[in-house]
């Protein structure tokens, strides 16, 4: 019986780690004395899989978990108790029985994503969407990512262009805050999970050595709007 | 409440920034205006620390229960999260309220450990309350403490307005009533800390004026008031079984030290080692009942969601019905994968039984304590393990298929000679041929071996409270020679920093002289002096060359019977004279039975439970 489940992960729950996400869920499940199934062996897991990890500090109104259980219970019974041991932040939205034969990570292809950034320097609205346009109609966009390894920095120049879905500017007044910075607000879709992914943080970091904001990555808001698998070159929700 | 802004920030730029958001299931917020008193609990490290500490989680709830006092947490940030504190100029607040701590009534400290006294002076700087006790103001918090080290709290006497000496349960409660009272007449301070001088177990420093001899000795310690006592007993809980424990505690979102329930079954121990405080100052032993654990674990399974129910106390093999207890858990709970550990193990056959019932289960990990390396060295400590209990022991280890065993000692007892030192070498290697003695077929697993040396630390309230410690010279020299000793691909031998645990020595038995040296220290810079890679042991030496003290004088110095030691004036119900006798009995290696085999005099019978204990 695999249930999946859509849940949110807000306000300063965004600063647990995806280990202790999943340990939360666990002992909720078991404080709920809901029927989850366990592995064998040695050590025994529950049987649980979140979509695709959020990378701490990130905010999500949509994530997805599987979790099989021994028994049937109604996913309006689940939700409710299950909503009861969860702390403010993180909600179960829905819940529905599924016979994906595949895992859910393996079918998750992108990410929605929206973006608060200070920048430093600021241009006009249009010429910045333009700019954005032109960004995107470049066949590559190459950028280093650095990563860790043991310890040790890893470089590698790749091509991010493929990982960038689209990408739009959100205008509003909103666009300086108090403390007299300018603000931009963008939404983007980037891919994500076992089929290539790239980071927020990577693609803003990209966006910014073009667009030369000088945006103050380190403290932007993020915030995950959705997550879609692709089947049969289809995209769509997972639920 | 802080600036939710400034604090969203960071928390952006931190480490595990989840240590500082509170919120976790079980966390009481109550609304602080509607209360009578603002209680903050102040752990000394970080929170991860902090949250594994069973008295956090008594105490949080005991006083929480109450509805006229709201008790929030408050740990030692991180030294990342202390520099973006002070840059975005955020006081030192509690997790649950986000309150700067100087808006509470009380800051009560718990002191599980001297290297943690100066975060304590960090903590209040960070929250705006004045270091020293007298500098404090009629509006400023109350800086209280208690925990294990309060049993000795002259060190950091200048710092804190009252102590509280001994089990805390029913005496906090005493104190919270008299300050409510208090505050509903018109709040004096000073006139609130002679009232509550009087209730058994309060110590307020302040009051009492210490005279010192020529040669530095202590020569006596006098009430500077009347109608306070001379002599501070200790608090206890005498019936146990029906003092408070929380049917719920914390569920912390983060990793911590100890991600399991704590379920206290017994206070106290019989065994007698020597080196041990523990074993002493929480005399006499009281047991829990099985009904009652097995109800209060029922209810916290339930509330919690843990998958791990810890058999906490001193000595967990000794618990008088440990196999119906466990039986009867594991009955319950295996089948929802529900496990049960205990945290310490003995070497003897009956703990193997248990371990037999346990396992069935989940497997944890092998750590033995020997504590010396030779039987002679045992017995002087009074740690009744022989070698062949060692030997019984990890031979069903291997049998079971355990392959990685953790050996405990201490460096630097009382007597130890090279002999003692190579023990420890001798029993490393014994291990190793018992494994290699299986069949090739029987082995499982990959052979690890660690021997593990720590640094005697002599302690207040123990029979070697008058012994001098080992020089750092002599530390070295015992880790060189069991370096160069102990060569195998398969042993492993770690040892403690001999800087660490003479500072600790010092700070363990110490007099109040010693808070000048403390406060300069933290004001070096020093902090999160048990953690190794911050510890600053140059720091501390300028610290006592600055204000003309002697560290030598209280690590290195062998007391004599009659001198009078800073914590004389505290009553544990355990007599001067047994914990002397002991000592004499310990140079000559003479053992004292376990107390349930009859009664060994100590004393805690007669001055704290009138009776058999």
């Amino acid at each position: 019986m695999n249930l999946r489940i859509k849940f949110t992960k807000k306000g300063y729950l965004k600063y647990i780690s995806h280990l202790d996400t999943m340990r939360l869920f666990q002992r909720a499940f078991r404080r709920g004395n809901i029927p989850i199934k366990y592995s064998q062996g040695f050590n025994p897991q529950p049987k649980m899989s979140i979509a695709n990890p959020l990378a701490l500090g990130i905010e999500s109104e949509e994530e997805f978990m599987d979790i099989e259980l021994l028994k049937k219970i109604s996913e309006q019974e689940f939700i409710e108790i299950i909503n009861n041991q969860l702390p403010d932040g993180i909600k179960i939205l829905d819940a529905k029985y599924v016979n994906d034969d595949k895992s859910l990570p393996s079918t998750v292809r992108w990410s929605y994503y929206e973006i608060n950034v200070k920048t430093k320097n600021m241009m006009d609205k249009n010429l910045l969407e333009e700019k954005i346009n032109e960004w995107l109609n470049k066949k590559e966009i190459m950028f280093e990512r650095r990563r860790y390894k043991k310890g040790k920095e890893i470089k590698d120049v790749k091509n991010i262009r493929p990982l960038i879905g689209n990408i739009s500017l959100v205008k509003d007044n909103k666009n300086i805050n108090d403390d007299a910075k300018y603000i931009i607000r963008i939404r983007c879709l980037l891919k994500s999970g076992d089929n290539g992914s790239l980071k927020p943080t990577d693609f803003l970091e990209a966006l910014d050595s073009y667009l030369s904001l000088n945006m103050e990555i380190e403290m932007a808001d993020i915030k995950r709007l959705n997550i879609f698998t692709e089947v049969d070159g289809k995209i769509q929700s997972p639920m | 409440m802080i600036n939710r802004i400034s604090f969203d920030r960071v928390l952006k730029k931190v480490e595990k920034p989840a240590r500082y958001i509170g919120m976790e299931k079980n966390s009481i917020k109550k609304d602080l205006s509607k209360v009578d008193i603002k209680f903050a609990f102040a752990f000394p490290d970080v929170y991860e620390v902090g949250m594994s500490h069973l008295g956090l989680h008594i105490l949080y709830n005991l006083l929480n229960n109450e509805d006229y006092i709201a008790c929030e947490r408050v740990f030692a940030p991180w030294i990342d999260m202390e520099e973006e504190m002070k840059r975005e100029g955020i006081p030192l607040f509690t997790l649950e309220n986000k309150e700067p701590i100087n808006n509470f009534d009380f800051l009560g400290f718990t002191l599980q450990y001297e290297m943690s006294y100066t975060n304590i002076i960090n903590m209040l700087d960070l929250g705006n309350v004045p270091i020293f006790s007298k500098d404090r103001k009629e509006e400023d918090p109350l800086v209280i403490a208690g925990g294990p080290c309060a049993y000795n709290p002259e060190p950091i006497a200048d710092f804190i307005d009252f102590f509280v000496i001994g089990e805390g349960e029913e005496v906090v409660l005493e104190i919270m009533k008299i300050y409510r009272e208090f505050k509903l007449k018109g709040y004096k301070r000073d006139e609130f800390l002679k009232e509550v001088s009087k209730i058994e177990g309060v110590y307020v420093p302040k009051f009492y004026e210490v005279y010192y001899k020529e040669d530095n000795t202590i020569e006596r310690m006098e009430p500077e008031i009347d109608g306070i006592p001379r002599v501070i007993n200790k608090r206890i809980i005498k019936d146990i079984d029906n003092s408070y424990y929380p049917d719920k505690i914390i569920v912390p979102f983060i990793e911590t030290v100890h991600d399991r329930i704590p379920l206290e079954i017994f206070r106290g121990c019989t065994r007698g080692c020597r080196f041990c405080q523990a074993g002493m100052i929480y005399r006499p032993v009281r047991e829990k009942k099985v009904e009652t654990l097995l109800e209060l674990a029922e209810k916290l399974v339930n509330n919690t969601g843990y998958a791990d129910i810890s058999l906490t106390s001193l000595s967990s093999c000794d618990y008088s019905q440990l196999q119906f207890l466990i039986s009867k858990l594991i009955n319950k709970y295996g089948e929802k994968q529900i496990g049960v550990s205990l945290p310490s193990l003995r070497l003897d056959s009956f703990s193997i039984d248990i371990l037999k019932e346990i396992e069935k289960v989940r497997k944890t990990g092998l750590t033995f304590a020997p504590e010396a390396g030779s039987q002679r060295l045992r017995d002087v400590i009074n740690k009744g393990v022989t070698e062949k209990d060692l030997e019984t022991a990890v031979t069903y280890a291997f049998e079971e298929g355990w392959s990685t065993i953790k050996l405990y000692f201490m460096i630097g007892l009382p007597t130890e000679t090279e002999e003692d030192l190579l023990g420890i070498r001798d029993l490393g290697y014994k291990v190793k041929n018992i494994f290699f003695n299986f069949p090739k077929d029987k082995r499982k697993g990959n052979l690890k071996i660690t021997l593990s040396a720590s640094c005697f630390v002599p302690k207040p309230f123990t029979p070697f409270q008058w012994v001098g410690q080992n020089s750092l010279e002599e530390f070295n020299e015992k880790i060189n020679l069991l370096r160069n000793e102990i060569r195998d691909r398969k042993i492993t031998f770690n040892y403690h920093d001999p800087k660490l645990s003479y500072l600790e020595a010092v700070l363990a038995r110490g007099d109040r002289r010693l808070s000048k040296v403390i406060a300069r220290a933290w004001e070096l810079g020093c902090k999160f002096d048990g953690w190794s890679e911050i510890f600053d042991y140059n720091k501390w030496m300028k610290a006592f060359k600055e204000t003309g003290i002697c560290a030598d004088f209280y690590a290195l110095r062998e007391r004599k019977y009659d001198e009078v030691l800073p914590w004389d004036f505290i009553n544990i119900g355990v007599d001067k004279s047994f914990l002397y006798s002991e000592y004499k009995k310990a140079t000559k290696g003479i053992p004292t039975k376990d107390c349930r085999e009859g009664c060994n005099n100590c004393g805690i019978n007669r001055s704290f439970i009138g009776g058999v204990c």
